[in-house]
């Protein structure tokens, strides 16, 4: 494909990935995206395990370059929603959901949906760090082996990018050949983060991935999200009201599987509409 | 105070209670230890026995028949551990493809979710199946297959099979050996084969079954014209053009069935021939007639034969003899080195599911969600994240398999017979060979007293195999959990 | 759907790697290999479907080759109490009795043996035993678990039975007490390893709130742990049972090829397995004899009592697990 051919692709597309790139050349450069442009849009959405009803009815649109976060109190079904969007409830025997789950602009609750592709679109990154059992090379290069034929020397420039993004790089770079078990625990979701980002995402789910770390790896994380935001849609799932309150532009508060108020950050937590709301963010309940 | 419960007027007393307890752990360490006793006892009864019999001569020999001293377990050795190689390829796939089916691919439908639970309980069910229970499903199922195929006696060149050579070989008359090629002819006359499909006249077809003449009359009486004798031979003879074998059965029915060409036993050597001998020379044998004179130089009497020898000794005619290639295979198996290992394969095969299951349930679920989070396929799950976790577990539980796969003695004891000795060598898959169990089972049944000895000089060295796999078998699981950690 | 991976592909190949695109993977090819990859281990996990089916099929096929027979009657065979076949001269008799009963009275034996020793074994380990203690009995039972069984009929035959039966009466060479102790020694590692399994599957609260209560370890393991773990140790016991049932070279060893009714443990005693290794090891089975498809009807008795036990067995095991878990 001609370089011509591929900048007028990627103008139509909302991926900014190109604009990270050092050695990109300015043609390939993307414009701006609108702020208003939506990259999940769930409406009368409804999720089950067997006959337990664990989501009612939401409507919520999570804008593009934005980090959204769900917060509640546990078993609320933020996660649920979360692992939605990306069919990795596919993996419970007794999980299905009714209503539109929108993704890019396909319904990906569909039958015909390409899972693995929708994955590979939709990257996400655990609870707890689970890196494999590799090496760190091996970790970043894992999703790019699955779904490219690449060079050697195109994949350890794509894991040298990706380890890069991930703030991980300058730690490892003399040891990607040894195993990933070796790391910290916040080099590990980190490298989770970094092997999540390089097969190309351009969302980025995050259930809780600060809660098994300590301070400390906690806000390097959190440096981390905000900057993944400028290229990536973020969402992230976390227990944490402040950390919420740091490191994401909306906010939408689960209770008892169902939406109660969402709304830009600042808003949700210094004016917030209702009284749930208040109460939780004030830490009366949850 | 006084509506509280009354107090039991004699509670046990704590001491009493205090020695019951002190007694039985006693006892229960007592107990336990006898564990420790009988197999120290058996270790040292069996050293005592066999301990000075182990020699090299004893480790590379073969079994003589009344002489425990000069008998031996190399040719046994080999074979177990053959016969444990091929039923370890064979099982180990197949064991772990179950495993991994039984884990990964649950199925979500109600009925295939209760065909997965059956199979499941079948597996744990087979483990419990007694090995010589298999050896008898090996019997019929490999050796005769079902009697599919007619029967491989000694000699008899077998319906289906590759990788066999056949020559007729003959002595010469200065004592050495030579052969030429065999090429299969149409028979002027064959012997009747069991299980050989004829037709009557009218054209229907039928079994041909064959007795022996010491068979009761009673047990053929009602089907005498499908019977025939033992040893009851067929002529060539030409029917609208084909060529087919005729022969009548006891009933006095007469009966055909097309002619093939085979081997035959002898040939007759008249015109000289080209031969080779054992040292891969080849020459035109020099056929002499009755009437010539014996040649006295030696190179030329060893090159010769008489076209017609009175001398049984010195035979015009050749024999055929059969040398199997290493990939010869026929069908049925019968009795060989492949029907035994695929019988063993059966037996461990439910242990090697089993264990390969428990290796994989303990694969943490985090690394199956990283993994189908990238975007794999269930496969790719699999094969990237569950197997490589999995590996060290599975290979524990396989080698733990093949070690009770190389004690096994009834199931081989059932598909090969109770093998002492061969005079070959094993050469192919369709060979028969001693192996260690069953010699030490041989010997120990023994009339002469020295195979007593002998078998518990073989029994150490069996228990060092087991040894050495177990060892293998911890080092694997330290070297992972090192890796691990 | 492969197409937009396809663009994604290039975007992220143009993005990131300036000496060339990624060629993106059809994630249609990856699915066509799974389900070949699948097809391949649902025939693997029919191997052992056909084998159970290959085993019944085979006994009953070849069972019916044995009463088919005109001199074979089904309810003889069931009830009678003479074995001779396989014997060269003397009349025909074939009543199952004298290997059944050769095979119960091994059992019976080994069983006195195994069950108690296995189970107090068991509670010891998982009660009582310090991890030193521990560290060295748990490898003795798996090294005993490991014994090849003819080892183990070799023992009884050379030692057993001349150097601790025999100077303790009228033991014959060849006797179901030797033969029974040491199919009980190689059941012992099975039941305490099955029990122990029972023992540590009753959760931690239980034992606690016995000990809280005041209870000594003896009274906590007897009265709470035993009972909860109850059904896990019976199925430890019908496993056993099993195992021994189907014991072969041991008895084929050590109790004699003389088919025997009798109570008296220092008579030989042939056992089903023994009568099936005996005409194995004689060479003599010929295909479409009567000796040959006694073998499938005897094994057919043989498969019949221990895939029975072993079902209730498992049956039992898995609703003890499920009540834990």
């Amino acid at each position: 494909m001609s370089n011509l051919a591929s900048s007028t692709r990627m103008n139509q597309s909302r991926s900014i990935l190109s604009n990270t790139i050092p050695q990109a050349s300015p043609a390939t450069l993307t414009p701006p995206v609108e702020n208003e442009s939506i990259a999940i849009d769930i409406t009368g959405f409804n999720a089950f395990y067997g006959s337990f009803q664990a989501l009612h009815d939401l409507n919520l649109k999570i804008p593009n370059q934005k980090v959204t976060a769900f917060i509640g109190p546990s078993g609320c079904g933020k996660s649920t929603l979360l692992k939605w969007c990306n069919r990795m409830n596919d993996i419970v025997p007794i999980a299905r959901a009714t209503g539109s789950l929108t993704v890019g602009g396909r319904n990906i609750l569909t039958r015909s949906t390409d899972v693995v592709d929708l994955r590979r679109q939709v990257g996400m990154v655990f609870q707890k760090a689970n890196p494999f059992p590799k090496s760190i090379f091996d970790n970043v290069a894992y999703g790019v082996r699955l779904h490219y034929k690449t060079s050697r020397s195109e994949l350890s420039d794509l894991v040298e990018w990706s380890l890069k993004k991930a703030a991980l790089w300058d730690e490892v770079k003399d040891r990607l050949k040894r195993s990933a078990l070796g790391l910290s625990g916040g080099q590990q979701q980190r490298l989770c983060i970094a092997r999540a980002i390089a097969t190309g995402p351009e969302i980025l789910l995050m259930d809780e991935p600060c809660s098994a770390l300590d301070p400390a790896s906690t806000a390097r994380i959190e440096d981390l999200i905000f900057e993944l935001r400028e290229q990536f849609t973020i969402v992230i799932v976390t227990h944490n009201m402040q950390q919420a309150a740091r490191c994401s532009d909306r906010t939408a508060f689960f209770f008892d599987g169902k939406i109660v108020e969402e709304g830009a950050t600042e808003d949700v937590f210094t004016r917030p509409r209702k009284q749930q709301t208040e109460d939780y963010v004030t830490g009366k309940f949850g | 105070m006084k509506d509280s419960v009354a107090q039991p007027r004699k509670h046990r007393s704590v001491a009493r209670r205090k020695l019951f307890n002190n007694s039985f752990s006693v006892i229960c360490l007592l107990v336990s230890s006898l564990a420790i006793v009988v197999l120290a006892t058996l270790l040292i009864a069996i050293f005592s026995t066999g301990g000075n019999w182990l020699s090299f001569e004893m480790l590379s020999g073969s079994h003589r028949e009344n002489n425990p001293e000069g008998s031996g377990i190399g040719q046994a050795i080999l074979g177990s551990l053959v016969i444990c190689s091929i039923c370890g390829l064979v099982a180990l796939p197949i064991g772990v493809g179950t495993a991994i089916f039984l884990e990964e691919f649950k199925p979500k439908g109600r009925l295939l979710r209760i065909f997965h639970g059956l199979v499941q309980l079948n597996i744990n069910n087979l483990a419990g199946v007694p090995s010589i229970v298999y050896g008898i499903l090996g019997l019929t199922a490999f050796v005769y297959m079902f009697g599919a195929f007619s029967p491989i006696r000694v000699n008899d060149q077998p319906d289906y099979e590759i990788g066999a050579t056949y020559f007729y070989q003959t002595k010469t008359l200065g004592g050495q050996y030579v052969r030429f090629p065999a090429v299969p002819l149409v028979q002027p006359v064959i012997k009747i084969k069991q299980g050989q499909i004829a037709s009557k006249i009218n054209g229907d077809k039928f079994k041909l079954n064959v007795v022996s003449a010491s068979t009761e009359k009673s047990k053929y009486a009602n089907q005498v014209n499908k019977t025939v004798l033992l040893g009851t031979e067929a002529k060539l003879s030409n029917r609208n053009g084909n060529q087919v074998y005729e022969a009548n059965t006891i009933g006095g029915e007469p009966f055909v069935f097309p002619a093939e060409a085979t081997y035959s036993q002898f040939a007759k050597i008249t015109d000289p021939i080209t031969v080779s001998n054992s040292n891969g020379d080849t020459f035109s044998l020099n056929v002499l007639s009755k009437s010539e004179p014996i040649p006295t130089d030696p190179t030329i009497l060893a090159q010769s034969v008489f076209a017609d020898s009175p001398d049984p000794n010195k035979r015009s005619s050749a024999s055929i003899f059969r040398e199997n290639s290493l990939f010869h295979l026929h069908l049925p198996f019968s009795k060989s080195v492949l029907s035994a290992a695929l019988t063993l394969a059966l037996v461990i095969l439910p242990i090697v599911i089993i264990a390969s299951q428990e290796a994989i349930r303990g694969v943490p679920q985090t690394l199956r969600e990283a993994a189908f989070g990238m975007g794999a396929t269930r496969w790719q799950v699999v094969r990237s994240a569950v197997l490589p976790s999995a590996t060290p577990g599975i290979m524990t539980g396989a080698i733990l398999a093949m070690s009770r796969a190389i004690g096994e003695a009834a199931p081989l004891l059932a598909v090969m017979g109770g093998v002492l000795g061969t005079t070959n060598h094993l050469s192919s898959l369709m060979d028969k060979t001693p192996v260690l169990p069953v010699t030490i089972f041989k010997w120990a049944g023994d009339e002469n007293q020295g195979f007593e000895h002998l078998a518990a000089a073989a029994i150490i060295v069996l228990l060092a195999f087991l040894l050495l796999m177990n060892s293998l078998a911890i080092f694997i699981r330290y070297r992972y959990e090192k890796k691990l950690s | 759907m492969s197409n937009t991976s396809a663009g994604q592909g290039e975007l992220l190949g143009d993005a990131v790697s300036p000496r060339g695109k990624l060629r993106p993977r059809s994630s249609a090819a990856s699915k066509r290999w799974q389900t070949v990859v699948v097809t391949g281990l649902v025939f693997c996990a029919l191997v052992s479907v056909f084998t159970t089916i290959g085993i019944i099929l085979m006994l009953v096929v070849e069972s019916w080759g044995f009463f088919s027979d005109d001199k074979i009657e089904i309810w003889k065979f069931l009830t009678g109490t003479k074995w001779t076949v396989g014997q060269t001269q003397g009349e025909l008799s074939y009543g199952i009795w004298p290997l059944l009963s050769g095979t119960l009275r091994i059992t019976g034996i080994a069983m006195m043996l195994a069950l108690p020793m296995g189970l107090v074994s068991a509670i010891y380990l998982s009660e009582y035993a310090s991890k030193r203690t521990r560290s060295l009995l748990k490898p003795t039972l798996e090294i005993l678990a490991g014994i090849p069984t003819v080892v183990l009929g070799f023992f009884a035959v050379k030692f057993i039975t001349p150097y601790m039966l025999e100077p303790l009466g009228d033991f014959k060479t060849f006797n179901a007490t030797s033969a029974g102790i040491a199919v009980g020694i190689l059941c012992i590692p099975l039941v305490a390893s099955l029990a122990e399994d029972a023992l540590q599957a009753v959760p931690n609260r239980l034992r606690e709130g016995a000990y809280g209560l005041g209870a000594n370890r003896l009274e906590v393991t007897l009265k709470v742990v035993v009972p909860a773990a109850l059904s896990g140790i019976i199925s430890a016991f019908l496993l056993a049972l099993a195992r021994a049932i189907g014991e072969t070279m041991v008895v084929a060893l050590a109790a004699g090829s003389t088919p025997t009714l009798t109570l008296d443990p220092r008579m030989p005693s042939q056992t089903m397995t023994g009568f099936i290794v005996e005409t194995f090891k004689s060479e003599s089975v010929v295909p479409g004899t009567l000796s040959y498809f006694s073998i499938y009807a005897v094994a057919a008795v043989l498969f019949l009592s221990t895939f029975g036990i072993t079902l209730v067995g498992q049956i039992i095991r898995m609703k003890y697990r499920e009540v834990y878990d």
